[in-house]
């Protein structure tokens, strides 16, 4: 073995762990070249050991704080919505949201998550992802099968035109066990001739039940148009009380 | 002699203590102060040893995190949890510290021409200014810094790791992204330069106890 392959292993042999390491110890013990040469090794080492570890200045981390506080806040209203399985009286629901407000809710229709979460993205036309739903959500949903009522403070719609927000915003003032027209939707946000649009803002309502687009219906008081079907429909509408008059009495309330 | 794990391992063992937020939690964003707290003091010397200029290091240090912080939001719960934190952290740095010294390397005469490392061998024995020139000229640690920094990146990166922030081969081999067999090599030639470089005393200088802000 000669001195410059020991040398080279100067490192390791301070751990004492190399398998080959015997030789080299054998050498190192005749050799006074090498143990010179180890000594000086050693002093390198120690005098980097040395070096002081120097402070951060006192206001590095609240700047980094800062910076990844402003970086949170952008993503908050960037990026991805949280999305979860919530159960429900009506089944599972699929609620999405985002600092602390919803931004969607779907009935499960029975599709595995990741079909689910891939339409709800489609919907939304941005990134979720899967979480935990936290317990205001949950609580949410009770209340609103407790009392027909929510709060829409809790909900974000922002994303939507004027147009859109306006009328979900009247659909939620419709009290539950009870319905209203798409016309009738359509002259209160002003926009008398609208109606149809208004069908059309209910039918891509991206908060089913807490924006109660089910109570919207057809000026004959039919209940055609539900994105989980009529049955569902009528199911929601039967759970809050409302029974259907005959047609003709109903056309001329709505 | 017959080498021996002495003094020089004092620091290391010191560093190498686990920590609470290593061992046991999955890293995430929404934890991310904590993340800041437990490693700006390590990374903010780290890149200080390799920049050897406090502005730089700061905004490296800045800089590492908030890439951090963007990977880590990227992540889904099982890449955060294979997530070895700390040297992931260093790599990190490490990039942002090579970015940043690429981008200044041109006034940095010394350091290009040291990318034969064999020739610096020859410079501090012929040069006009030898090792003891350099010692009446400052402490004994600012010639410690010092010469550190005459080093070529990629042994200053090793020697920097191996010795100061004590870490280990495979984990040095980790954060560089090399075999081990590189490592070593990287670290042999680091103390082989800094040997020449701080003279055949080396084994005999006096530190200062008290610490220097030399840099």
């Amino acid at each position: 073995m000669r001195c410059s392959d020991v040398e080279a292993l100067w490192d390791e042999l301070r751990g004492g762990l190399e398998p080959h390491s015997e030789h080299a110890v054998a050498h190192l013990r005749r050799c006074k070249d090498c143990q010179a040469v180890y000594e000086q090794y050693e002093g390198v080492a120690y005098c980097l050991t040395c070096l002081p570890l120097v402070e951060p200045p006192e206001n590095l981390v609240p700047r980094i704080l800062d910076h990844i506080k402003a970086l949170r806040n952008h993503y908050r209203s960037s990026r991805s919505d949280s999305i979860a399985r919530v159960a429900s009286p009506l089944g599972e629901l699929w609620i999405a949201w985002r600092d602390s407000r919803i931004t969607f809710v779907g009935i499960d229709r029975g599709q595995d998550d990741e079909a689910a979460v891939a339409q709800i993205e489609r919907r939304l036309s941005r990134p979720v992802r899967m979480a935990q739903a936290p317990a205001w959500i949950s609580e949410a949903v009770d209340d609103f099968f407790a009392t027909g009522r929510v709060d829409i403070t809790r909900i974000d719609i922002s994303e939507l035109s004027a147009f859109e927000q306006a009328a979900l915003r009247k659909a939620a003032q419709i009290p539950a066990g009870e319905v209203r027209s798409y016309g009738w939707i359509a002259r209160e946000i002003g926009h008398p001739q609208a109606a149809r649009a208004v069908g059309q803002v209910m039918a891509r309502n991206p908060v089913a039940l807490l924006f109660p687009c089910h109570r919207v219906v057809d000026a004959s008081g039919a209940l055609h148009n539900y994105g989980y079907g009529v049955e569902i429909k009528a199911k929601i509408l039967q759970m809050e009380g409302y029974v259907k008059v005959g047609a003709s009495k109903a056309a001329g309330r709505l | 002699m017959v080498p021996k794990t002495g003094t020089a391992e004092r620091k290391p063992a010191a560093t190498n203590a686990p920590s609470p937020l290593r061992s046991a939690e999955v890293p995430s964003v929404d934890r991310f102060e904590r993340i800041v707290d437990e490693f700006q003091r390590r990374l903010y010397g780290f890149a200080l040893r390799m920049t050897g200029n406090r502005e730089d290091a700061e905004e490296i240090v800045q800089d590492a995190f908030v890439r951090a912080f963007r990977a880590l939001g990227k992540m889904n719960a099982e890449q955060r949890a294979d997530l070895r934190l700390q040297p992931w952290l260093y790599t990190i740095t490490l990039n942002v510290t090579r970015n940043r010294l690429r981008s200044k390397r041109p006034t940095n005469v010394a350091l290009d021409s040291l990318a034969d490392p064999d020739a610096l061998l020859n410079n501090t024995q012929e040069g006009p200014e030898g090792p003891e020139q350099i010692v009446e000229r400052g402490t004994d640690l600012e010639l410690v810094e010092g010469a550190l920094l005459q080093l070529p990146m990629h042994l200053r990166e090793a020697a920097t790791l191996r010795f100061i922030e004590g870490r280990s081969h495979p984990e040095i081999a980790e954060i560089l992204n090399q075999p081990i067999g590189t490592v070593k090599s990287h670290v042999h030639r680091a103390v082989r330069i800094l040997r020449r470089i701080l003279g055949p005393q080396v084994g005999r200088i006096v530190l200062a106890e008290e610490p220097v802000n030399a840099v």
